[in-house]
């Protein structure tokens, strides 16, 4: 379980996340709505440690992790899988290095076994052709799904967070990635996916939080966010008016 | 006047952990090379584009450097019925001082530059944070590689560069300066004692510890897109080279002292 309480965060003088709290179990679908630069993937880096709050408490699973050393954080993300936006994925290794890097990392496996455990992973993500390729062969979509693959070869995750997994992609590859994100918590895994685009968030979320000026303005279910009067999430709301999908 | 104090406090506390951040960077960098894992094959890379990658451009700095050098110590001590000594103080200028600072300089533009961009765009394209998430400490398997191989490269790049700096030295004082090739090379033999050669070996393992400090620190503290890519790959090549410099006097100053010449 994830639990912020009274979360601040700065970057300089700008404050980006004001007095923010909510709680989250690891089998939920969240998405984390709002308009950019407004706090939502510092959410996502604040779960993982990877920075620390000015002020309040964040609580993974019983365990105040803001005072966490770098070492002892290692064991928190071992329970989170994070694919980063556009991937991550390092330029100098090709697909089937990226994906083994952790294997190479932690564990003792020959090359046979890496070899068999990348194309397990990377055929769960449908890129198993592109395994010799380079990062930058590959499409925003591929990108993703390599980064997925890599992030399972790292751990077997509590829950898996997403940071805009969908932007700057055409509609078919967003859809593959909504697929399998949805594909990934069958069995049970819950997942955060940071997004701007309401229309991939309802696809595969099932509660709603949204963001505005790092304030917390809405937390509930699809029906809420579709009738919330609230003139932000209208906005985000009218593409789907758009998207001809408003009753989805 | 209450902002503009403000605003130097601020500015002041920034730089003062900006320092303790680099010698941190610098610290742990140094002392995770004891420590396992050992990224040889990282290390190994950054050896050959350090190294091997220089080599031509070293070659052609250090020639020409060499080259002007001879010519301009022939012109200047044939009016004064010298000319003889020129084989020496090509020799000591380049061995003690010009053979170092050059190859430093050359392997800041070239090496140090490509550090700070390489790692600014790892920050910015979240593979540091993603090396993080992972549970790799970025220091050790960025830094530390590139530590050792500018304090192993460098060295090897700047004896290269001596060579050759006096064999460009010979070119002009031999065809050009219609000197002696033998007395030339047995006045550079001369010089070739412990003092200077110590004086000038030590300087390239500091300068490339330097660098590669600098030019890392630099790069893993890029913000803001492509114009702070910019920027911080700018300030890794400025802050190099003014430390190179500066270092350079230092170093002179305590093996002069240390190894007994007087000033």
């Amino acid at each position: 379980m994830i639990v912020f309480d009274k979360v601040c965060f700065s970057y300089g003088v700008r404050q980006i996340i004001k007095d923010l709290s909510f709680s989250i179990n690891s089998d939920e679908r969240v998405a984390i709505l709002g308009g950019s630069g407004e706090g939502k993937t510092t959410i996502l880096k604040l779960i993982m440690g990877l920075i620390k709050p000015d002020s309040g408490k964040i609580i993974i699973d019983g365990e105040d992790i803001t005072g966490k050393t770098e070492d002892e954080l290692r064991e928190v993300r071992m329970k989170f899988s994070l694919v980063f936006q556009e991937g991550a994925l390092f330029d100098s290794l090709n697909v089937k290095e990226n994906v083994a890097f952790c294997l190479r990392e932690y564990t003792k496996m020959t090359e046979d076994e890496i070899d068999r455990k990348v194309r397990e992973l990377l055929r769960t993500v449908g890129v198993e052709h592109a395994m010799e390729f380079m990062p930058e062969e590959l499409s925003g979509g591929m990108h993703r799904r390599v980064s997925i693959a890599r992030s399972l070869a790292a751990c077997e995750p509590m829950m898996f967070l997403y940071d805009e997994p969908t932007s700057g992609l055409d509609p078919v590859n967003a859809d593959n990635i909504c697929k399998l994100i949805l594909e990934l918590s069958k069995d049970g895994k819950g997942f955060i996916i940071v997004t701007h685009k309401v229309v991939d968030a309802l696809r595969v979320a099932s509660r709603f939080i949204f963001l505005k000026d790092g304030e917390l303005v809405f937390d509930g279910d699809s029906e809420k966010l579709l009738h919330s009067d609230i003139p932000d999430i209208q906005v985000f709301i009218s593409e789907l008016n758009y998207a001809g999908v408003k009753n989805v | 006047m209450g902002q503009w104090s403000a605003a130097v406090m601020i500015r002041l506390k920034e730089l003062i952990s900006d320092l303790q951040d680099f010698y941190l960077l610098s610290f742990r960098g140094v002392l995770n090379i004891f420590k396992r894992p050992f990224y040889l094959k990282d290390t190994i890379e950054q050896m050959d584009y350090a190294g091997a990658g220089s080599f031509f451009i070293i070659f052609i700095v250090s020639l020409f450097v060499g080259m002007a050098l001879s010519l301009q110590l022939s012109a200047e001590l044939s009016r004064l019925g010298m000319k003889v000594y020129t084989g020496k103080v090509v020799g000591i200028s380049v061995i003690r001082e010009l053979g170092p600072v050059v190859a430093a300089l050359v392997f800041t533009g070239r090496v140090g530059a490509g550090m700070a961009s390489e790692l600014g765009l790892m920050v910015l394209g979240h593979q540091v944070d993603t090396l993080r998430v992972f549970g790799v400490d970025p220091v050790k398997k960025l830094v530390t590689p590139r530590i050792v191989s500018s304090i192993i490269m460098l060295p090897a790049l700047t004896i290269i560069g001596d060579a050759v700096s006096l064999f460009g030295g010979y070119y002009i004082a031999v065809f050009v300066s219609n000197q002696s090739g033998a007395l030339y090379w047995s006045s550079i033999r001369e010089e070739l004692i412990f003092e200077n050669v110590f004086s000038g070996a030590i300087k390239p393992f500091v300068f490339g510890y330097l660098i590669a400090c600098i030019c890392c620190y630099t790069g893993l503290s890029t913000k803001g897109g492509a114009t702070g890519l910019r920027q911080s790959t700018t300030k890794a090549v400025v802050m190099s080279i003014i430390m190179i410099i500066v270092s350079d006097f230092v170093l002179t100053r305590i093996l002069l002292y240390v190894l007994g010449f007087s000033v």
